[in-house]
């Protein structure tokens, strides 16, 4: 049947079409309109042919490209299933093309440049021949041509313009597009045509989804604008005449609802409790016969609107400018003839409360509160997101409303024809002021507001209720005033999993929410006490610092003395030395110049860099100081034994302490022994800590072999050694083998040592508690 | 509690009159033409009508923009219903000149009370002065 198509010089091939045979999945299901029952028409393929024929004669100069452009069309193919899958496939790539398309329209005022950029769409399909005008920016094509191809106007007046006169690329435009998504809602106006093509119809999912991104809600409201043809330079031809440039901002100026939802609501509005009046899916129980002229959507752009004005087909071909702007008064004008143009006929009267473009159909069916239709009008005016009328009240105004439409129903269409001025506003834009009036009556407490008109009703009802009897029950409906929920919008900030902060819409509703500013308030003792201990901290470590300035200096002084001529040597020298003896000053007691401040040692000891600097430290010493330093650690060692639990950093002392406790006289070494043992306890205290143990062994070890080497040792002068090993002893064996840490390394001699001062017995036993035996060595 | 004019019969509103009343008293009739949230109106062939006791006229004015804080109210004139026939429609001329005789006569009398009032020692502050406390 479409033979034209194969004769075309520019057909199209069919695998390209086939190829988009897969795409039929991606059909929108809810699509009925366009592909449901209404969607495919006999009447429509013979239009579509005499349309096609039309175009053909018009373009012989064009050597046929607008048939070829014909041929691309979604009418291509052989059967009328993939008549419906350019939609589908644009219309998937719409989606996701969106963000492009939007970026090709700020920059495409040059037809040039879309030329350029076209994706590769449907109308790809043709080989080696340059997409026909419409055909690449179809998917991003708006809704807003009106889709009349009917070409014999039957019952249309002859106006001032010939808007239902469509050039067939426009034509294709729309039915690619018939299942876009981002198809305005209110366009299902623009389908109604002789096509039988239905409203694209959008399940409320898809308007919630889309409702999510303001910029879709946009595009939804507004539509986007054609996109401008490419202008094929290498053949001279200007399709500029087929669309006009897109503009690059809004086409309607200066109406407010250019959003759908209003400024500064966060993206999610809970719109539950308004209803949507507009109808959402959209059957349309179109008579093919009736030929409708197309019905405007309540809002079209002047784009559109202008594209029907300077339709081609009712002027000459390329007209010299096209201006994107139609003033109000040319769309008013078109509306009004449009609508006075409509054949009666149809079902309601002509008048009917649809709004500026007539709709043979209605919205979605009224609400079930409304009262029993009269004249089997539905109403579709009485919105139910606006308020909460009581149905008594809502029954008298429509009764009202249609006894003045129905005397008003004679003259009107006359009248309309007469009023140029009419409809200005679009009924969307009605609506919205309206219901913003009404939003500010909704009440979460009616009884509050509006005291007397709950009470009115409610005497109303019970009268009706008295006077009736109440047998007849739907009259006497309750008012169940909804109450507006109380809804929570509190705004949460949206966060991305794993990503840092938050995003943020930040408008008049939701201040910025970006920051989780939790205050934490402590009490004013915590704080200081926190702060004091940072401050000790510090101190300590402060003076760590120093010490260690001064201790690499003098680490280093041996490198310099290398390196400084002869004469200054001295001076380093006592450089040296001075610096050595502030080390040491720093470390011991004020007044005594033999006794390391336990102050001191305790604070610098206490943090691990201190007990780092104190190894270093030790070995530069003079060995009187560095004893007398080794003694100051054994004095507090029972104190930093708790501290150093964990990280046993102590145990960097013993390979300096070590080398002081060889270098020890006898007496010495029994006042450190002394000293580690200190006060009861502390010699238990101090076992539990690896270095202590390990000192004690040192200790002992050192002990033991002064005197065995050593004949004239003077560790057994007096009873002081001997008993202090004795009380070591008694302490090695009373302590629990929990408590005893293990040394570092046990000294061979250990044994030898006890075996001098216990009896077999207990021997025994320590060996078995320290582990040592005769050849360890 | 309806805003019956916008919802209902604006779908009429081809040639439906609606009359607004201004905060400064006057009266306009003409086609509504675009109204917003803020009650700004956009009036087409409008009327500025004029009443002096039983008397009318109408001044026809063109086109007004009214902002929506001076209106008070806004209603449909339903054309259909019969007009009150108590009111006498007279020529511009003559209603400006009622208008000024009654002008004049409030001003006299105003004059007369405050002179009154003077003279006893008290003034009533006018209404438009108020303001400037």
């Amino acid at each position: 049947s479409f033979h034209f198509l194969m004769t075309s010089p520019f057909n199209c091939t069919l695998e390209k079409e086939e190829g988009l045979v897969e795409e039929e999945d991606e059909i929108d299901q809810f699509n009925d309109d366009t592909f449901g029952d209404g969607a495919i028409d006999d009447d429509w393929q013979e239009e579509h042919k005499r349309l096609a024929e039309l175009e053909e004669r018009k373009n012989d100069g064009l050597g046929g490209l607008g048939l070829g452009g014909l041929g691309m069309g979604g009418m291509g193919g052989g059967d009328s299933s993939t008549v419906q899958l350019p939609p589908p496939a644009s219309r998937e790539r719409g989606g996701g093309d969106l963000a492009e398309s939007l970026a090709m329209l700020i920059l495409g005022a040059d037809p040039a440049i879309a030329s350029v950029g076209g994706p590769a769409g449907p109308g790809d399909r043709s080989t080696g021949l340059p997409p026909p005008p419409s055909m690449p920016q179809q998917h991003h094509h708006p809704s807003q041509l009106p889709s009349h191809h009917h070409l014999t106007p039957s019952g249309l007046p002859p106006g001032p313009l010939h808007p239902s006169l469509l050039s067939y690329q426009q034509h294709q435009h729309l039915l690619r597009r018939g299942g876009a998504p981002m198809q305005q809602m209110n366009s299902h106006n623009i389908w109604e045509n002789n096509m039988g093509f239905g409203p694209v119809s959008v399940t409320p999912g898809l308007i919630t989804q889309m409702e999510d991104s303001p910029l879709m809600s946009i595009i939804k409201e507004v539509g986007l604008p054609n996109r401008p043809p490419p202008v094929m330079s290498e053949d001279g031809r200007d399709f500029s005449e087929r669309a006009p440039p897109p503009r690059s901002s809004s086409p309607v100026i200066g109406s407010p609802p250019v959003r759908a939802v209003p400024i500064g609501t966060p993206p999610k509005q809970p719109m539950s409790h308004i209803h949507h009046p507009t109808a959402v899916h959209v059957r349309a129980p179109v008579h093919h016969q009736h030929r409708y002229p197309p019905s405007f959507p309540e809002r079209i752009s002047p784009n559109t609107l202008l594209n029907m004005a300077n339709s081609p087909l009712c002027r000459p071909p390329f007209p010299a400018g096209v201006g994107p702007v139609l003033s109000q008064i040319q769309r008013a004008q078109m509306l009004n003839s449009q609508v006075a143009g409509f054949p009666r006929g149809c079902q309601g009267p002509p008048l009917l409360p649809g709004g500026g473009g007539f709709r043979p159909f209605f919205g979605q069916p009224p609400p079930h509160r409304m009262g029993p239709h009269h004249n089997h009008v539905p109403c579709p005016i009485i919105r139910h997101n606006t308020t909460h009328l009581h149905p008594q009240h809502r029954r008298m105004l429509t009764q009202r409303m249609q006894s003045r439409g129905g005397y008003r129903g004679g003259r009107v269409g006359d009248w309309r024809s007469r009023d140029p001025y009419s409809n200005l506003m679009t009924q969307r834009e009605k609506e919205w002021v309206a219901k913003i009036q009404m939003m500010q009556l909704q009440s979460t407490d009616p009884y509050l507001d509006d005291y007397y008109y709950q009470n009115y009703f409610e005497k109303m009802e019970k009268r009706q209720e008295r006077d009736r009897d109440g047998v007849r029950k739907e009259h006497t409906t309750k008012l169940i005033t909804p109450q507006v929920a109380k809804l929570e919008h509190t705004y949460r900030p949206v966060q991305f999993a794993g990503s840092l902060g938050k995003l943020t819409v930040s408008s008049v509703n939701n201040p910025r929410k970006m920051i989780d500013t939790v205050v934490t308030s402590r009490t004013d003792d915590e704080e200081k006490r926190e702060k004091q201990v940072w401050n000790k901290r510090r101190q300590i470590l402060y003076t760590v610092e120093k010490m260690y300035s001064l201790l690499l200096e003098v680490q280093d002084f041996e490198k310099r003395f290398m390196q400084t001529p002869e004469e200054q040597r001295e001076a380093l020298l006592e450089q040296h030395k001075t610096h050595t003896l502030q080390l040491y000053a720093s470390l011991k007691e004020k007044e005594w110049d033999d006794r390391v401040s336990d102050e001191q040692c305790l604070l610098i000891m206490s943090v691990r860099k201190g007990k780092r600097l104190i190894s270093r430290l030790i070995p530069f010493l003079p060995p009187l100081q560095a004893a007398t330093v080794v003694m100051g650690i054994a004095r507090n060692l029972h104190a930093l034994a708790k501290k150093d639990k964990q990280d046993q950093a102590l145990c960097w002392l013993v390979e300096p302490v070590a080398v002081v406790i060889s270098s020890l006289s006898s007496a010495a070494l029994t006042d450190l022994l002394q000293e580690l043992q200190g006060s009861e306890g502390q010699l238990s205290k101090v076992l539990q800590n690896k270095f202590g143990v390990t000192l004690l062994y040192l200790i002992l070890s050192e002990g033991e072999r002064m005197q065995s080497s050593d004949l004239n040792c003077q560790l057994m002068d007096d009873n002081r050694w001997t008993e202090l090993v004795f009380s070591v002893t008694r302490e090695l064996l009373n302590v629990p083998p929990s408590s005893l840490s293990p040394p570092l390394f046990t000294p061979p001699n250990l044994l030898s040592l006890f075996s001098r001062y216990v009896d077999r017995q207990r021997l025994e036993l320590l060996q078995e508690k320290l582990q040592i035996s005769a050849l360890s060595r | 509690r309806t805003a019956a004019p916008l919802s209902c019969s604006s779908k009429h509103s081809t040639k439906e009159k609606h009359l607004v009343l201004l905060r400064d008293g006057r009266t306009l009739i003409g086609f509504l033409r675009s109204i917003d949230q803020f009650a700004n109106l956009v009036f087409h062939q409008t009327v500025e009508r004029i009443h002096v006791g039983k008397k009318f006229g109408d001044i026809p004015r063109g086109i007004f923009i009214v902002r929506g804080e001076n209106v008070v109210l806004l209603g449909e004139i339903d054309m259909d219903k019969p007009c009150d026939t108590v009111l006498q429609q007279v020529s511009i001329e003559e209603i400006l000149e009622e208008q000024r005789l009654q002008q004049q006569a409030k001003q006299e009398t105003e004059k007369a009370k405050v002179t009154a009032l003077k003279d006893r020692g008290l003034s009533i502050p006018k209404a438009d002065n108020l303001d400037e406390y």
